[in-house]
């Protein structure tokens, strides 16, 4: 009754996005690839927060963006390395969440969504506002490509493998975190605030660090964003995306990883369906599309009433099922 | 040897006086019962000294510093562990992780020491033995891996007085531990109650069951409108008159949790 992921599990996932790049040099598929990557790692942390320590975020979108403009004006503006533009984004993005949880911490539910809400709003309108650092409603272009070590990653297949690797490690730190002793408190204050306190947990201290460290992942993900897109602009970082982020841990089930792991790959993949299946036609692609919004919401609503643990509440119970089979 | 030492503490509501000019001492190793008719005061005495109200005067020694207007948190740290009259258990959270959440206290990792997984090992494994030892300790060992949702209301209590221990407190508070419990079922704490103080740890309990209280406890303070109406041993607690009258006032109704 092995709970955590095996060594080996672990090495197959590797072997598996290593291989992709090596099967296929569809610029289309591994682009569409190189969002889903990104996607994981926003989600993840998000999960952390949301699905683990009960916190919720409509404000997401916004981090992302933090980490999108900061490393685009770092390394495009300021002319600084891509890795100074991705510590900046990923530090600056940490550095909000730890500022929005501070004056947060009193408020609960449909309270501090209110309040994460309104800071996507405010992030919204310094992005189109702030014309001088982010270039209004035109946004920013002409970011550079990631460069380490003199190593320019400008093919699709190296930014999907930048994008894939940062994101197996994202998962790989979050999973740990989620079974050690952070994720164990974080649980504990999903389920009980003042069981937590009671236990000696630091309530307030173990909210602003699980807001700093998901604000931090949604921020690194928006560097890898800006400079794998090469331009940023504000709508990518609307509440509506916030919104979207939510829909999808949800839809993958709170305190799993597992689950909106999966939720985030398959959502994601949704609207670009037409880069796994070639012969789908155009007609289908312009309606999943134009609908994306709606079938999120639909794919919600179809949780919360057939499977209210999400995705991971799935694996959950099948594992157990066959734990059951095992020993009786 | 005071261990816990209460001196004139108030807690006030508006025009009620929840808690009024209280004090009295625990001594080390002991059992000691807190009883009254409700809304005496009890839990509200347990939210002062543990961190969840704020007196509005008075104060509670316990190891050399004054224990009123810390944090919860902080509280558990220095020794002095709880449990709720309505029990306020991890749902989602199977036994053995209630406990493992009480060990909390004595755990040293934070974020990035568990993320990259460097030199919590021995710690991890540690914490896991204790909670299960724990387990054994109150006899609820064959609930380890079931849902606190979904653990019968006997032994959900049982699982919250487990958690309370895993902090390794110096002093317990238990807020109506026998409420809901069947004759064995409240058998089986008293004995548990023993097994814990033997372990170490000096407990104060609140509560109705007045078989219960007379056959754990070695002191009582009774409590009638926030104020201490008497304080002794069992058998003169059991013919004090105004101990009687606060009873007689309100009839035996028995307690609704
Ligand atoms: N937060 C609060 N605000 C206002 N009044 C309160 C509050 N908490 C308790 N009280 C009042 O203080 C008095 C003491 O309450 P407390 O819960 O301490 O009683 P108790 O002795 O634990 O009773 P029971 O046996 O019913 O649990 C009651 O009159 C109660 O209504
Ligand atoms: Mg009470």
């Amino acid at each position: 009754m092995k709970r955590s992921m095996g060594v080996a599990a672990w090495m197959a996932l590797v072997a598996v996005i290593g291989a992709v790049p090596l099967l296929t040099d569809d610029r289309y598929l591994l682009k569409v690839l190189v969002f889903v990557g990104i996607n994981v790692i926003i989600v993840s942390g998000l999960a952390l927060l949301f699905g683990y320590a009960g916190q919720i975020s409509l404000g997401h979108a916004a981090f992302v963006g933090i980490g999108a403009y900061a490393s685009a004006y770092v390394t495009s503006g300021l002319g600084l390395p891509w890795l100074v533009g991705v510590l900046a984004g990923t530090t600056l993005a940490a550095i909000g969440g730890l500022l929005l949880a501070m004056p947060s911490l009193r408020l609960r539910g449909h309270y501090l969504a209110m309040a994460t809400l309104g800071f996507n709003e405010i992030m919204y309108v310094i992005f189109r506002e702030a014309r001088a650092v982010t270039g209004g409603n035109d946004g920013l272009s002409g970011i550079p490509f990631p460069e380490v070590l003199g190593v320019r990653m400008d093919t699709p297949a190296s930014i999907y493998l930048l994008v894939w690797g940062t994101a197996l490690v994202v998962v790989f730190l979050v999973a740990n975190i989620v079974r050690g002793r952070p994720g164990r408190a974080m649980r504990g204050l999903h389920g009980s605030e003042i069981g937590a306190l009671a236990c000696g947990v630091d309530v307030a201290r173990l909210k602003i660090r699980t807001f700093a460290v998901s604000a931090g992942l949604a921020g690194l993900a928006g560097t890898l964003y800006a400079h794998a897109v090469g331009f940023v602009a504000p709508s990518t970082f609307s509440l509506e995306q916030s919104v979207v982020l939510l829909a999808i841990v949800v839809v993958g089930g709170t305190g799993s990883l597992a689950g909106p792991v999966i939720a985030s790959i398959a959502l994601t993949l949704l609207p670009y369906a037409d880069a796994l299946i070639p012969g789908l036609g155009k007609d289908v692609i312009a309606f999943l599309q134009d609908w994306e919004a709606d079938i999120y919401g639909i794919a919600m609503i179809v949780v919360v009433v057939l499977a209210p643990k999400g995705i991971g509440g799935l694996i959950r119970a099948a594992r157990s099922r066959s734990r059951a089979e095992e020993t009786g | 040897m005071s261990l816990l030492k209460v001196s004139h503490v108030t807690k006030r509501f508006g025009g009620l006086t929840a808690v009024d000019d209280l004090s009295f001492d625990v001594h080390e190793g002991s059992i000691k019962a807190v009883i009254g008719p409700n809304g005496a005061g009890k839990s509200t005495l347990f939210n002062l000294l543990t961190g969840f109200d704020r007196a509005d005067s008075g104060a509670a020694t316990f190891l050399g510093g004054d224990l009123l207007g810390r944090r919860p948190d902080t509280v558990v740290r220095r020794g002095v562990a709880r449990t709720f009259q309505n029990t306020q258990l991890f749902e989602e959270l199977t036994a053995h992780e209630n406990v493992l959440v009480g060990v909390e206290p004595s755990l040293r990792a934070g974020f990035v020491r568990s993320a990259l997984r460097i030199g919590i090992r021995a710690e991890e494994r540690d914490a896991r033995e204790r909670a299960d030892h724990i387990l054994r300790l109150l006899d609820i060992e064959r609930w380890r891996d079931v849902i606190a949702a979904d653990i019968p209301h006997g032994v959900r209590r049982s699982v919250e007085i487990a958690r309370a221990l895993a902090t390794g407190p110096q002093v317990l508070l238990l807020d109506e531990p026998a409420a809901g419990l069947n004759g064995a079922e409240t058998q089986s704490l008293a004995a548990a109650l023993y097994r814990i103080r033997d372990h170490g740890a000096t407990i104060v309990v609140v509560e109705h069951d007045m078989g219960l209280v007379m056959e754990v406890s070695e002191e009582i303070l009774v409590l009638d409108r926030g104020r201490k109406i008497a304080e002794g041993p069992p058998l003169l607690i059991q013919k004090d008159v105004a101990v009687i009258e606060a009873y007689l006032g309100e009839e035996v109704e028995d307690d609704d949790v």
